[in-house]
């Protein structure tokens, strides 16, 4: 019966990690650039997630938890990985896709580009914060930084960004109505 | 005194981001009443917001699709290439006269291999995480069909508590029933009349249904029909 009742508990466990896969493949996609990569880290977190779930008490805190276990999964990767090249360095594989047909998914291949041209933890903090909409408090937590840093690298990850997108702007100003549309 | 002034970058940031207390949101929106300068930073600074936003709202996904924890999306490809195995090996016996064994995860398909895929999915169990998996594998299998470039029709039936997968009000995934109907033409949900005729008798209660659910006179009834037209039936 207690085998049944493990098992039973696994399930309920890997159903609910489950429900976080999407959003976190998101934030690993914008972090590395590299679906595959992406998918690994995430698979990664998540099993990790599912060894240590008894550990966590308080549930609310599960969102964060997990990112923090990406954010470990990403850094371990890229410390295996020293040798390989920087992922700042990466051209995004998609640019040249049929996607690149609509404007609005030219921007959005732009505005990718640009993210990955941010230093890591700059990266890191806004894909946090305006994908994910987590607090600052929690990115701090996350990323186990002061949350001062996590307010100053975000600011300037701001206008590095507004800066390497002013050669798109005209762009950006026909995509605005559309941007304001979905929000 | 400047915006730069009153007003560092950080604070700005945060004001985007809904950081600051009532009264710091207060003061920003005093001054944003007033100064075009701060209007056109804050409208900026929410731009990239934005922006960032709408990047990663659809991220590229890898060819395979994503990876899984739970044996579910196994068995749902290990069920849809059990159904393929079904379809050649039934034809195989066509054409060569000699039996194909069957593999045990579904009870018959006799289509023809060029006509679509049948399978009924039997839904009788009413708790959400049930539902929800019953969901997951209907799903796996219509992607499956969806790649594979083949026809399927796909029948989720049903009846008993497994019916509040499809009541208005009640179902915990209303939503991604639409989604799904939406998204899969070949799929069709199915509701039992007379599990519905049991719950407004016992329960005193007006079944309404989702939009787009198909009533039929009896979910055993449509299990039994079905399977003597050679769909392929599975109980999730």
């Amino acid at each position: 019966m207690d085998v049944f009742n493990f098992l039973g508990r696994t399930r309920e466990a890997k159903a609910r990690l489950e429900q976080h896969r999407l959003r976190l493949y998101r934030i690993a996609y914008a972090w590395t650039h590299n679906a595959a990569l992406a998918d690994d880290l995430v698979q990664e977190t998540l099993t990790k997630a599912l060894q240590k779930s008894g550990q966590l008490r308080d549930p609310n805190a599960g969102e964060a938890w997990l990112y923090s276990i990406l954010s470990n999964c990403y850094h371990d990767h890229f410390r295996r990985h020293r040798v390989t090249e920087e992922i700042d360095n990466h051209i995004l594989t998609d640019e040249s896709t049929p996607e690149k047909e609509s404007s609005e998914q030219e921007i959005v291949l732009k505005v990718r580009a640009a993210i990955a041209k941010l230093s890591e933890g700059q990266r890191q903090v806004i894909t946090l914060v305006d994908i994910q909409g987590l607090s600052y408090m929690e990115v701090a937590q996350i990323l186990n930084v002061p949350i001062g840093t996590v307010m100053s690298r975000l600011c300037r990850a701001r206008y590095a960004l507004k800066d390497l997108l002013e050669e798109i702007a005209p762009k950006l100003a026909a995509a605005e109505s559309k941007i304001r549309r979905i929000k | 005194m400047s915006t730069e002034q009153k007003f560092s970058d950080e604070f700005l940031n945060a004001f985007v981001d809904d950081q600051l207390s009532l009264e710091e949101r207060q003061q920003v929106y005093g001054c944003l009443a007033k100064d075009d300068a701060l209007n056109r930073q804050v409208c900026e600074l929410r731009k990239m917001h934005s922006l960032v936003k709408l990047a990663y709202e659809q991220p590229p996904l890898p060819p395979q699709g994503l990876k899984s924890l739970s044996a579910g999306r196994k068995l749902g490809l290990g069920l849809a290439a059990g159904l393929a195995l079904i379809v050649g090996g039934v034809a195989g016996w066509f054409l060569h006269q000699s039996p194909a064994p069957p593999p045990v995860t579904v009870a018959q398909a006799t289509s023809e291999a060029r006509d679509p895929t049948k399978v009924l999915f039997h839904v009788s169990d009413g708790h959400p995480e049930h539902l929800r998996n019953a969901l997951d594998e209907v799903e796996g299998l219509m992607q499956h069909y969806r790649k594979a470039h083949e026809k399927a029709q796909v029948e989720v039936v049903a009846n008993g508590d497994g019916l509040s997968l499809l009541l208005a009000g009640i179902s915990p995934y209303a939503e991604r029933v639409r989604q799904m109907q939406k998204e899969y033409p070949g799929l069709k949900f199915v509701a039992c009349q007379n599990t519905i005729d049991r719950i407004q008798h016992e329960v005193g209660l007006t079944v309404k249904l989702l939009p787009g659910v198909e009533v039929i006179d009896s979910g055993v009834a449509q299990i039994m029909r079905r399977q003597q037209e050679g769909w392929a039936y599975i109980q999730v």
